[in-house]
């Protein structure tokens, strides 16, 4: 899929020249091929764990499991509450990916394409949202929400989620914009459409891409984003999945061992983001780094 | 929607040749050509063309509400905060301004001290262990076999949510976890309680730089992967060893790169969170305070589950914080800006 935002690094084929001295070749490799070791093995004892009883985590480790205790999966589903909080934390993660992409495409078409004398300044103002941390917003936030009845509501919590991911995506998309050409845009105007309808119908299909891209990102960091979601979501009936996960973990620690059951409460968090990044990984990776190789 | 695209993009390649100009011989007699502008013209006070007039409509419906959530939602709290701060304010009523009371009382407060010193630990000790392993990475998988693969396993743990890593590395380090249970098959007994409130957030250290190294070598790797290979040739035949040419290829070739990812780090540095909430938080409590980096110290004073709420500790605390980002980010372009090189 063509991905213009994206640049291809790889212009010359990588050298697979060797080191001078085998030996240390044969320990940088070593230690390199750990790291990696060590995050699948990572992946792997969360796996097998969550189909552990207690005992058997700590026994033996890497082990299969005995039997397999598919109930640890079932039991975190139930007592953590996680099929409510699943479909929840669906809803607040498309309305804020969809919200999100709405409020900042046009203003960064506009921004990058219309060559408005003010447009530099207000981007760099945007792009000063990139530094503000959250713990600079969210006592005012906090307070004015809960004065209008959106503290404790899904609603609240998705306009906080797009308003604080319009900067980022504002940026990343005004970078965007500006890599496609401008032979559309101009045939369009010849052709007599109105510049509501090149966005439309030209520039958003031809940014679909970079669209994308961000969507992607903007779920998975809302997938089981915590410190927003504790906030501004302190009613129980209300949580989202982290919250759902934290709720969970809290009762383990209360209640004895039930380490399977949190090995399995995990996997349902971290187990679509796998998939996804199986899935898309090198869009994931390029979309997350981006704008840094400029 | 993909055929509408594909259409686009082939009538796009058929249109090309029309950039430089309209063709008189295509364009009906009488019919406005539209020249296409350059970007100089397109700045004039004066709109001539419909396109013009139709785009400086549009500016403000279209920016308008990204700007207006912006300032509402980010830049006037952000104000509130600096506010706050000279303030005491108990989240309703009358705001008491009481001058730079809540900075002094930060300025004798324990709790506040170490946070601070955690942060800058995290953005040095942290920072610099990360990108001596992302040189270190970047040099080796350069010329090495399954560098893509290698990149795409190390790079995982910032693609899953910073809670679950957390607690999986939180139980990697039990007493009776993987950790302990590899150093004894080394025979290396008695190992150091890793979770002790005193050792906790080293722990937490050393699973920092285990996530942002996958992070800041996948950046430096795509920086290190436009340059040209003729250079490392060239240097291979002057008989340079791995560090010389990390030294005098690698690192002069990538230095934009490390410019924006040390200012990345910094800004990504202090707004870490989830990771040291959940890791030194047992049982959704707020963590032993030895762990407490600025974000959570401001958390958790204005927000606490047991306690009064003090909001101007927390927005003194935060404004602290935009301060040091501040400074840091003014260093961090000084120290990094050079002559960008041309290849």
């Amino acid at each position: 899929m063509a991905n213009p935002a994206l640049p291809r690094p790889v212009l010359t084929p990588a050298p697979r020249r060797k080191f001078q001295r085998p030996r240390v070749r044969h320990v940088v490799y070593t230690f390199v091929w750990a790291m990696v070791a060590f995050d699948l093995l990572v992946l792997v004892w969360m796996a097998l764990s969550s189909f552990k009883t207690a005992r058997e985590i700590f026994a033996a480790p890497f082990g299969l499991p005995e039997s397999w205790q598919l109930e640890n999966w079932a039991r975190a589903w139930e007592v953590g509450d996680f099929g409510p909080a699943i479909l929840r934390t669906l809803l607040v993660v498309a309305a804020t990916a969809i919200g999100t992409v709405a409020i900042a495409a046009p203003a960064a078409y506009a921004l990058s394409r219309f060559g408005a004398r003010s447009a530099s300044g207000l981007t760099s103002f945007m792009a000063m949202g990139l530094g503000i941390p959250i713990q600079a917003i969210m006592l005012p936030l906090f307070v004015a929400m809960s004065q209008i009845g959106l503290v404790n509501s899904l609603g609240g919590l998705i306009l906080v989620y797009i308003a604080t991911s319009v900067p980022f995506a504002v940026f990343f998309l005004t970078a965007f914009f500006r890599s496609l050409s401008a032979e559309l845009e101009e045939a369009a105007a010849l052709d007599g459409a109105t510049p509501w309808r090149t966005f439309w119908q030209i520039m958003l299909p031809l940014a679909r891409s970079g669209i994308v891209t961000l969507v992607i990102l903007n779920v998975i960091g809302h997938w089981s984003e915590g410190m927003l979601a504790m906030i501004f979501l302190q009613d129980p009936q209300q949580q989202t999945l982290s919250l759902a996960l934290l709720g969970f973990m809290s009762r383990v620690q209360f209640s004895g061992a039930d380490w399977g059951g949190l090995f399995a409460a995990i996997g349902l968090v971290v187990l679509p983001l796998l998939l996804v990044y199986i899935w898309l990984g090198r869009r994931i990776i390029e979309g997350m780094t981006l704008g840094s190789g400029k | 929607m993909s055929t509408a695209s594909a259409e686009v993009r082939e009538s796009g390649t058929a249109l090309q040749p029309s950039r430089a100009l309209p063709d008189p011989a295509v364009t009906p007699p009488g019919a406005v050509i539209d020249v296409p502008v350059k970007k100089n013209d397109k700045r004039s006070d004066a709109p001539t063309s419909p396109l013009q007039r139709g785009r400086r409509k549009l500016f403000v419906p279209f920016v308008g509400p990204a700007f207006f959530l912006y300032a509402v939602a980010i830049v006037a709290p952000t104000l509130f905060t600096v506010v706050l701060s000279f303030s005491k304010w108990a989240g309703s009523g009358p705001i008491e301004w009481v001058g730079f009371d809540n900075y002094k009382r930060l300025w004798y407060d324990d709790v506040f001290a170490s946070s601070f010193g955690n942060t800058l630990l995290i953005l040095f000790g942290v920072g610099f262990g990360t990108f001596l392993l992302s040189f270190f990475f970047t040099t080796v998988l350069r010329e090495m076999a399954g560098r893509k693969f290698v990149r795409a396993v190390i790079f995982f743990p910032n693609a899953v949510s910073a809670l679950a890593i957390s607690i999986l590395w939180g139980f990697l380090f039990q007493a009776d976890g993987l950790i302990n249970k590899v150093m004894g098959a080394l025979g290396l007994d008695a190992p150091p309680r890793w979770l002790a409130d005193d050792n906790l957030f080293y722990v937490i250290c050393i699973g920092l730089i285990w996530i942002n190294t996958g992070f800041y070598t996948t950046i430096l790797m795509a920086a290190v992967d436009r340059i040209p290979i003729t250079l490392y040739e060239a240097a291979d035949l002057e008989g340079a060893n791995a560090w010389q040419k990390f030294r005098h290829v690698t690192l002069p070739m990538m230095w934009d790169a490390v410019a924006v990812s040390a200012t990345l780090w910094v800004i990504s540095a202090i707004k870490i969170f989830e990771f040291i909430y959940v890791f030194a938080g047992a049982a959704g409590s707020t963590p032993t305070t030895k762990a407490w980096t600025l974000s959570l110290y401001a958390y958790a004073e204005a927000f606490q589950p047991t306690g009064v709420a003090r909001f101007g500790a927390s927005a003194a605390a935060t404004v602290v914080t935009l301060v040091l980002i501040v400074l840091l980010i003014v260093l961090t372009r000084r120290v990094t800006r050079r002559e960008s090189l041309e290849f």
